[in-house]
């Protein structure tokens, strides 16, 4: 079984300004257990939405979505937000860490809200943070230095034991060494739960981390050719 | 870690805009709280005072005045019954007891009421609380008891006097002028006393040198503290009891030394024989007929009543009748306007819980939704932003009751120092619970926009990166 398998999705803003349509057309992208993804993607590319579709934050007008082998947009209200919140784990590119809360406490609320056991939070947040270099766990997340806050973020999207991790611009916040740290961490601990890795980046020297990986331009080629992923134009597209 | 955790983070990272809240919050709820307490207590406090009697009898202008006067010690009386009458009025009912008591006198503000031993023998000044004396004993019927004097809990607690000590009375009573405690006026007599032994003649040099209104001390009569009563929380723990005859003998002799040159000069009295029945006045006679036995209202009430109201020159008073006017017709529109005032900034604070959560929303969307990310539904957010107005209610609910039970407990002293009325806060335990209860879901009901702002928050609008 697949962790995302996506099948002919097609998605439009519906109140989108005229002059500049958009739409999103992905005939199919499979990504399996385990398995890491660079999606290399500039602005106005279309990432974003296609991150929100797969975590259930938008609908697309036709096609599917599958995580874990669920068809996420066949669940509605409280279901999907569950079923993201143990499935799913999202790295942002600001981090969006729960100003006030500490670093433990970060980890601990991802599993508070997928309704995970009380008595596992604790121990498997504790374990996390060790693991990934963070000794303050009941330090506020605002004391931290900004690379601490992204190994926090980290811990927080594989609490839950997710099947797949969208990294969005994981990198993007950091500087050199502290980006090539978070994605080692990012990246050893997705292999060692055998969660599978999309990352979306533009920064160049990500290609090096992927042995699979997609640019805008190989995409569009991979959508004529039946399968990938392509951004259009409304009415560019034949 | 629960939902409750997120809800007091959340709180703790607005930690000035939380804590301004729950003070206005607070400060609502103590001043219902002090309303209502103060409000009930005092009623009760004013039932109290009145003892077992059933009706008081005075010369004054009104009912009201005179409970005012000659139970709570307001004033002094202004118009006096004389003895004659007295007697004559204590043979026209079948009284339990018909006590006599003259007030015009007093001791560093303390009010004096001349009495007789009637009062510590068949008065009761509280159902809970019968006369008990703490030191001493109550002074003799008759002569025998002339120049002693009783001392009311609260003197005896302000002033320090102890059995055996001298003390000089003052005449005239006015609270007003002169606070209760206040520096004893014959202390400057005293001193001078002791200079010169004849202090009979220095006493009246000095009065004729006091400033207009000052007391005119009684040095000439040492009066001593023979007994000192246990509290009965009653205004009559602020008194000074001594016998009708003393009094009688200090007044009469005032008046035979201001009498006109022209007149035959009478001497001094030594004793109540040597009294004209001119010179026996009393202010007022607390009453109480005679009931069935476990019953306290007797039934020829109102023909007594009705029979004391003929004669023109008595006023006759129905203490506990004279309290719910005082508080049906004055003080409880008074307190009605402050419990309205108290509402309005109950309501007030809600709009501010309301405001500040409205206020907090543009910071918050990226929070709601992380958390919606994490997992958490539309309608958990929703629970969780009421919650935390719930929360804030709660806070300031507890926080101003915390504060109106103590503030009333100290608002208590204040009052039974200055005037004597002794309040016991109490308020019922289901009032506090249904004012909790109100003041939670009124901080719910500020919540509900903010809440439903939350419950609509696009995430993905709300996570797109800023510049």
């Amino acid at each position: 079984m697949p962790a995302l398998s996506i099948r002919n999705l097609v998605f439009a803003y519906a109140h989108r300004d005229a002059d500049n349509p958009f739409s999103l057309r992905i005939p199919t992208l499979t990504l399996d257990q385990g398995e890491q993804l660079l999606l290399s993607a500039g602005s106005g590319s279309g990432k974003s939405t296609l991150l929100n579709l797969i975590a259930g934050l938008m609908d697309p007008q036709q096609g599917s979505i599958e995580v874990a082998g669920q068809n996420v947009h066949a669940l509605t209200g409280a279901s999907r937000d569950l079923f993201r919140g143990r499935n799913l784990g999202v790295v942002f590119q600001t981090f969006h860490l729960l100003q006030g809360f500490s670093a433990i406490e970060n980890v601990m609320a991802a599993m508070l809200m997928a309704d995970k056991p009380a008595s596992e939070m604790q121990p498997r947040a504790a374990e996390l943070l060790s693991k990934l270099g963070i000794t303050k766990i009941n330090a506020l997340v605002d004391e931290l230095s900004v690379g601490q806050q992204q190994r926090v973020a980290v811990a927080r999207a594989l609490a839950c034991k997710p099947a797949l991790v969208l990294a969005d611009e994981p990198t993007a916040s950091l500087d050199p060494t502290n980006a090539a740290a978070a994605m080692d961490l990012l990246q050893g601990l997705c292999k060692e739960q055998n969660a599978a890795l999309l990352c979306v980046s533009h920064d160049p020297t990500m290609a090096s981390r992927f042995t699979k990986r997609i640019t805008m331009e190989e995409l569009i080629a991979a959508s004529a050719g039946g399968t990938g992923f392509q951004p259009v134009r409304e009415g560019a597209h034949p | 870690m629960t939902d409750f955790t997120i809800v007091l983070r959340s709180l703790r990272v607005r930690a000035f805009s939380t804590l301004v809240t729950i003070a206005s919050v607070a400060v609502a709820v103590m001043l219902i709280i002090v309303l209502l307490t103060l409000r009930n207590s005092g009623k009760a406090a004013f039932e109290r005072g009145s003892g077992d009697m059933h009706l008081l009898v005075t010369a004054e202008d009104s009912p009201l005045v005179s409970v005012l006067n000659s139970v709570f010690y307001a004033n002094a009386p202004r118009r006096p019954i004389t003895w004659a009458r007295y007697q004559q009025l204590s043979q026209q009912a079948p009284w339990a007891y018909a006590v006599p008591t003259a007030i015009g006198d007093s001791y560093r503000g303390f009010p004096v009421v001349a009495t007789t031993t009637d009062m510590f023998t068949k008065f009761v000044p509280a159902s809970d609380a019968p006369w008990k004396l703490r030191a001493g004993a109550y002074f003799p019927a008759g002569d025998e008891g002339n120049w002693q004097a009783v001392l009311g809990s609260t003197v005896a607690q302000t002033t320090g006097l102890k059995l055996g000590d001298t003390i000089y009375l003052a005449h005239g009573y006015n609270p007003r002028a002169t606070k209760p405690g206040s520096p004893d006026p014959a202390a400057k007599h005293d001193e001078h006393a002791h200079d010169d032994h004849d202090h009979d003649h220095d006493a009246h040099n000095e009065e004729s040198e006091e400033a207009p209104g000052a007391a005119h001390v009684h040095m000439e009569f040492p009066t001593k503290v023979v007994g000192i009563l246990e509290p009965t929380a009653t205004p009559h723990d602020r008194a000074i009891f001594t016998n009708l005859e003393s009094t009688w003998i200090k007044h009469a002799k005032d008046i035979r030394e201001r009498m006109p040159p022209q007149t035959p000069p009478l001497e001094a009295p030594k004793t109540s024989a040597d009294l004209r029945e001119s010179e026996k006045l009393i202010t007022g006679i607390y009453t109480r007929l005679v009931t069935r036995p476990g019953s306290d209202a007797p039934a020829n009430l109102p023909q007594v009543f009705d029979l004391l109201r003929r004669d023109g020159s008595l006023t006759v008073a129905q203490p506990k009748q004279e309290t719910d006017t005082l508080f049906g017709s004055i003080i409880d529109p008074i307190n009605r306007i402050f419990i309205a005032i108290a509402i309005v900034v109950l309501i007030t604070s809600g709009i501010g819980i309301m405001l500040a959560l409205y206020n907090s929303m543009e910071q918050r969307r990226r929070q709601i939704a992380v958390l919606r990310v994490l997992g958490a539904s539309a309608s958990r957010i929703f629970n969780l932003v009421i919650t935390e107005c719930a929360a804030i209610g709660l806070a300031g609910a507890l926080l101003g009751a915390a504060i109106a039970l103590i503030g009333t407990r100290f608002a208590a002293s204040i009052v039974l120092t200055r005037y004597g009325v002794v309040i016991e806060p109490h308020l019922s335990p289901i009032i506090i619970v249904y004012l909790l209860a109100a003041t939670i879901l009124l901080a719910i009901l500020a919540g509900l926009i903010p809440a439903i702002m939350a419950y609509r928050t696009s995430v993905a609008k709300s996570l797109r990166p800023t510049a």
